[in-house]
């Protein structure tokens, strides 16, 4: 709350800040409208899927300054590495590049990033969603600061099923999809093993992460959660794996597409992201279905499963030899209507709230799935890198075939992984 | 023990022998080790001042030519006649100099506090947008300081070797020799100091792409480069042993201390176990293969080796892909019915993961250990055996009491590099478990991880540097140890066995 | 009585029989599941039954053909020739510092043969971020270049096995040579490179395996420069989380096409190869 509050005080201050210089036009004013450099190159990284769109946007761009003679070129380069290339070597990396939020205080952290530019912060902040915005912002020179653009809004897991074999109904309880699968002899994947999906198990039972405190400023801090429900919460998820334990695989989240595209098809529900959409869409055709994920009865009340849920942003390297070119093009790519363009293309959620009210993002069945698993999620932003070894340790302890699940063994469990990621 | 009595024991117990008269020796071959270093450095040191001395003596006893080469390289050869030579020295302090202005003095000098500007970003009001400017870049201050270092050392020797070769030169006119000729000289780089030419490049560069990273990442120990202050943005500094006393440091949870200690006991006991299995196992096949009456032995060795034609990343990661609850291994075991439910083989408890890891590197090992032993067992005099026979000895008796002796007495360097090639062997572990199971009592490590994996892991996932750094010194440490170890085993055992 | 004994021999060779075939199939099987599933048809990453049920070459035509994203032929050109140059690099490097320390005698042999041992135990990881803003300062990052020198400058510490051999070479043959009058330089190049075949080739093989199985350094020498990426980090690509699930048969089909002329060459050369070995990693 804290947060939100001084991000907003912030904004505010910006806000003033143009008042204050007597500018009556606010941001975007043509006056002093940010202007390119003359000449400016530009590298951009974007990801394999999105070369072609990123082609054209940026040419797109190119063509608004038709006298500043910008050219650039779009380098392959994925999301999830991208902060350790930029690290790497800042000098040799994009000038604009495509990230993975959570690797955002990594970059801060180096002093790699330019935060968002004054004159654009208004508008990228109003036209974005709130949890976007707030996943794009850390404190910089002592301020909680927008450090980067945000350009999905769908970077998260959801429930993928094969609508022959669970239903829309199945598909709300975990205890129903697995009772479907159980019935056609098919199988649940999700990779429990693995802190990004694991952190469900606790997160339902009303744990969460608050950013990081302590005096480097690298320990995960969470709420002030009650320990019983959490515990809870795991033991039914425990419990739930054993007693299905003929359907239920934890395994990596290539295997779930690979399943649906076998002949007979081995899968039948798997918990995976955006990413996959297109190959699973593929492999089921009609009997594609894609949905939030589902509730889990915890002790007779029916808990929605709680997940992390990330968002792209797109940066700009600081040490970029051409810095206001560099933000105008972040700021077009993650514009309105290059969002949107993205989601009819490509299957990208937006961030920016009007691109996701459109009719492009609501019919398209993961991108929804995806958006309305946003609502119950924990906001993947700040996280300590200790996160997800301890986090991953503790889904595999629930699952194995000799682990045991009573509420003693757990609390355990529970208070030795919160150690283990405070790492203090 | 007399001869005649170690002759009459069986193969064990003459191990046995040799290893605890080599264990009881070792205290006193370690102090002895540590002694020897000490020497070493103090006559390093005595070295250092005899050459001091000499080379203030060359200077009052040398001509204007050889005066001048202290100060101007090259002008003693260049007055007497080697033009080329006298040249090149002068050529090499010009580039020194050059070198120095332009890159190395300006990292040298911030090398002591490796930086002390911070990296700042601030708003620039005309255009709205935060400006960088750029503070002191600790790593490249350290890297290239070192770096500087490191060719300061290379030109003074030079520097030195031109004084001499200046005051030598002064010298032999004297006497009313003629001087080399440049030809002359490079005709003794082919024959009388061949070495000279043939070990220049190599040394070179190991120096730059070996030595140098390697005491970069030694000094990076001494530093708090973590994920706390990451470059450029922020500095780092020296802190001395600090890194060292959290490696060692014992706290609530999973403490680095406990986890180093836990994984240094399985590094030991992979790099046992995959060195022994591998080593007995590939014998045992090759020695099959070799039996006489055996048919088609290329076949047989091919059929082995070709695995090693296979990029190991390939197979370890198919390896894994097969190893999982619904891979290949457990549909055929299902399929053959000796099991009705997938077999957790990387990921359940850490006993059957572990036995799972050396099963895997002796697959990956065994072909190389029949390559590498075919030869040497064919050399084992056939009468040996013969005589063997003739005493009633069976196979498995031959086996220990003469191939496995003499196979230890001729591969022992084999072994050794063997053994720390399995402490340091980064693939087998990453890319088939990455080091699980998970479990929570160990920082940042499952169940199989290394040593050397845990390091990847640090530096890779979580940015501990330094912590990195420590335990790379550290693994070093265990590696050279047991090296020492082994050399002093084996060279007690080849005391006593004599076979050719 | 030499009928129990021939009964006895045909007995144990028996069994050996079985044993090398069990183990033989064993080893060979991972590899013959890698070619088999290299021709799937049907499905993505993984199947959860042992043999493909449709065979094509779809896998190996999309290799080759599509190229637009991982362009597979070009980063076995590239690899070709990084192994190629590197190889002959190693070659001259391993078999200079072994012939000087085998042959020749000067005050700096022994503490460079300990130097040279002390630097193999050190662990590589941390260094390679030195070596990459080494490659940097001479302006050579994310060229074929830097990856032949990062191959090639270290390979002078492989000596021990070459030097091993070369100490098996025996010594008369050096002085008698002297006599004749030939430097040490005719002597390396006209007497004991002609006896070294089998070093020759152990060496040339070993070096020109390496280009083709390292995916991390080369990575971080490569960074976002796909174009000279190597076979070893386009199948860790192919494999990664992005690509796993559209390319995995893919890199399965890239994997057989790395593998075949290794294996070639390797069984051409295997006698060599095990004299060399043999004779060199003896005795150190």
């Amino acid at each position: 709350m804290k947060r939100i509050l001084a991000m907003i005080l912030a904004v505010l201050m910006m806000a003033t800040l143009f008042v204050g210089c007597g500018e009556k036009e606010g941001a975007g004013g043509s006056a002093t409208a940010l202007e390119p450099e003359q000449g400016a190159k530009l590298k951009v990284w974007a990801p394999d899927a999105a070369q072609e769109v990123f082609k054209a946007q940026c040419q797109a761009f190119v063509d608004q300054y038709p006298d500043a003679g910008i050219t650039f070129e779009v380098v392959v380069q994925g999301e999830g590495d991208a902060a350790a290339q930029v690290l790497n070597d800042p000098e040799a990396a994009a000038d604009v590049f495509s990230f993975a939020c959570d690797q955002l205080n990594k970059l801060n952290d180096a002093g790699v990033i330019a935060p968002v530019n004054t004159k654009l912060l208004e508008d990228v902040t109003a036209r974005n969603s709130e949890d976007s915005v707030k996943a794009g912002t850390l404190p910089f020179n002592g301020q909680d600061t927008l450090l980067a653009y945000p350009e999905t809004g769908d970077n998260g897991y959801f429930l993928y099923y094969d609508k022959s074999v669970v239903s829309e109904e199945d598909a709300k309880t975990l205890e129903g999809v697995f009772e479907a699968c159980r019935k056609a002899g098919r199988k649940f994947i999700m990779d429990a093993g693995n802190g990004f999906y694991s952190c469900i198990f606790p997160f339902t039972g009303g744990l969460r992460i608050e950013g990081l405190e302590g005096e480097e400023n690298d320990t995960q801090k969470f709420n002030d959660y009650n320990e019983e429900e959490v515990v809870a919460a795991l033991e039914a998820f425990a419990k739930l794996f054993h007693e299905y334990d003929d359907i239920f695989e934890s395994g990596e989240v290539a295997k779930i597409p690979s399943g649906f595209a076998e002949n007979p098809k081995s899968v039948a529900a798997g918990i995976d992201g955006s990413w996959d959409a297109a190959t699973i869409q593929n492999a089921l055709g009609d009997d594609f279905g894609a949905v939030k994920l589902p509730t889990i009865d915890v002790n007779g009340e029916a808990k929605q499963m709680v997940s992390l849920h990330g968002y792209k942003l797109i940066g700009v390297n600081a040490q970029s030899k051409f810095p206001n070119a560099a933000q105008l093009l972040a700021n077009h790519l993650t514009s309105e209507a290059c969002q949107l363009e993205r989601a009819e293309k490509i299957s990208w959620g937006p961030s920016n709230i009007k691109a996701a009210e459109s009719d492009a993002a609501k019919n398209n069945v993961a991108i929804s799935a995806a958006l309305d698993q946003a609502k119950f999620s924990v906001p993947q932003i700040n996280m300590s890198s200790t996160f997800w070894d301890p986090m991953g340790n503790l889904g595999n302890n629930l699952f194995k075939e000799d682990a045991k699940y009573d509420t003693k063994t757990l609390t355990e469990l529970l208070e030795k992984t919160i150690v283990n990621i405070r790492d203090e | 023990m007399k001869y005649i009595e170690y002759m009459q024991l069986n193969p064990f117990q003459r191990f046995w022998y040799n290893f605890s008269t080599a264990m009881k020796a070792f205290p006193g071959k370690v102090k002895a080790f540590f002694v020897a270093i000490g020497t070493l450095i103090v006559n390093f040191f005595k070295g250092i001042g005899k050459g001091v001395a000499a080379y203030v003596s060359r200077f009052i006893k040398g001509d204007w030519a050889t005066k001048l080469s202290y100060i101007i390289m090259g002008t003693g050869n260049f007055s007497k006649g080697q033009y080329i030579k006298g040249l090149l020295y002068f050529l090499l302090e010009i580039a020194y100099i050059a070198y120095m202005i332009f890159f190395g003095w300006g990292y040298m000098k911030k090398f002591p506090t490796l930086g002390t500007v911070e990296q700042g970003m601030q708003i620039n009001p005309a255009t709205g947008g935060y400006e960088l400017m750029p503070g002191d870049y600790s790593m490249l201050i350290l890297l290239y300081g070192v770096l500087t270092i490191v060719i300061t050392a290379i030109f003074l020797v030079v520097y030195v070797v031109n004084t001499v070769s200046a005051y030598k030169i002064q010298q032999s006119v004297l006497a009313g020799e003629k001087p080399a000729t440049f030809k002359e000289e490079l005709k003794d780089l082919l024959d009388n100091r061949f070495h000279v030419t043939l070990l220049a490049f190599p040394t070179l560069t190991i120096s730059v792409f070996t030595i140098l990273p390697l005491v970069f990442m030694i000094l990076i120990a001494f530093t708090n480069y973590n994920k706390a202050h990451l470059a450029p943005g922020k500095l780092f500094t020296w802190v001395g042993f600090e890194t060292f006393s959290e490696i060692f440091a014992m706290t609530e949870g999973a403490s680095k201390g406990a986890t180093f200690i836990e994984l240094t006991k399985w590094t030991l006991i992979w790099a046992v176990f995959a060195t022994v299995l591998n080593y007995l196992f590939g014998m045992i096949l090759a020695l099959m293969i070799n039996k006489k009456g055996i048919k088609f032995k290329a076949l047989w060795r091919t059929l082995f080796v070709i695995t090693v034609a296979v990029p190991q990343f390939v197979t370890l990661l198919l390896m894994n892909q097969m190893l999982q609850v619904d891979g290949a291994v457990n549909v055929l075991l299902m399929n053959l019915g000796l099991i009705d439910k997938g077999i957790l083989f990387l990921n359940s408890t850490a006993l059957i993961a572990r036995i799972t890891v050396i099963v895997v590197n002796c697959w990956i090992g065994i072909p190389y250990t029949i390559l590498i032993t075919s030869g040497i067992l064919m050399n084992i005099p056939a009468d040996l055996y013969e005589s063997a026979t003739i005493d009633g000895a069976g196979p498995v008796r031959s086996f220990f009491s003469i191939t496995l002796p003499y196979m230890l007495f001729v591969t022992t360097p084999y072994l050794i590099t063997n053994f720390i090639g399995n402490v340091n062997n980064f693939n087998v572990i990453y890319l088939l478990t990455t080091g699980g199971p998970s479990t929570e009592n160990l920082y940042q490590a499952g169940y199989t991880d290394l040593l050397v994996t845990w390091l990847f892991k640090l530096t890779m996932n979580s940015q501990d540097y330094n912590l990195a750094a420590a335990v790379g010194i550290l693994v070093f440490i265990v590696c050279a140890t047991l090296s020492l170890i082994t050399f002093n085993l084996t060279k007690s055992a080849k005391n006593e066995e004599e076979f050719s | 009585m030499i009928k129990s004994y021939k009964l006895k021999r045909g007995l144990a060779n028996g069994f050996i029989y079985l044993v090398l075939s069990v183990l033989g199939l064993i080893w060979i099987s991972p590899l013959v599941y890698l070619v088999l599933h290299s021709f799937r048809d049907e499905g993505l990453a993984t199947v959860s039954y042992l043999l493909p049920k449709t065979y094509s070459f779809k896998n190996y035509i999309d290799l080759f053909t599509d190229t637009a994203t991982l362009n597979f032929p070009k980063w076995f050109m590239n690899t070709l020739i990084v192994a190629i140059f590197s190889c002959i690099i190693s070659t001259l490097a391993v078999l200079m510092v072994s012939y000087s320390f085998s042959r020749l005698r000067f005050k700096a042999r022994k503490p460079l043969i300990n130097v040279g041992m002390i630097l193999g135990m050190f662990p590589g990881f941390m260094t390679m971020i030195a070596i990459y803003y080494l490659l940097k300062a001479m302006n050579l990052t994310q060229t074929l270049l830097a990856l032949v020198i990062c191959y090639s400058a270290g390979a002078g510490l492989g000596y021990q096995i070459s030097k091993g051999f070369f100490d098996t070479i025996p010594r008369a043959l050096d002085e008698a040579a002297t006599i004749d009058g030939a430097t040490r330089n005719q002597i390396f190049w006209k007497i004991i490179l002609p006896m070294s075949k089998p070093i020759v080739v152990y060496t040339v093989l070993t070096s020109f395996i390496g280009p083709w199985t390292d995916f991390i350094l080369a990575k971080i020498i490569m960074g976002d420069n796909r174009d000279n990426y190597t076979v070893a980090i386009g199948l860790q690509t192919m494999v990664s989380l992005e690509f796993k699930a559209a390319y995995f048969k893919r890199f399965l089909a890239g994997s057989v096409i790395v593998a075949v002329p290794i294996s070639i060459l390797f069984l051409f050369m295997q006698r060599y190869y095990v004299e060399g070995v043999t004779a060199g990693g003896v005795k150190g």
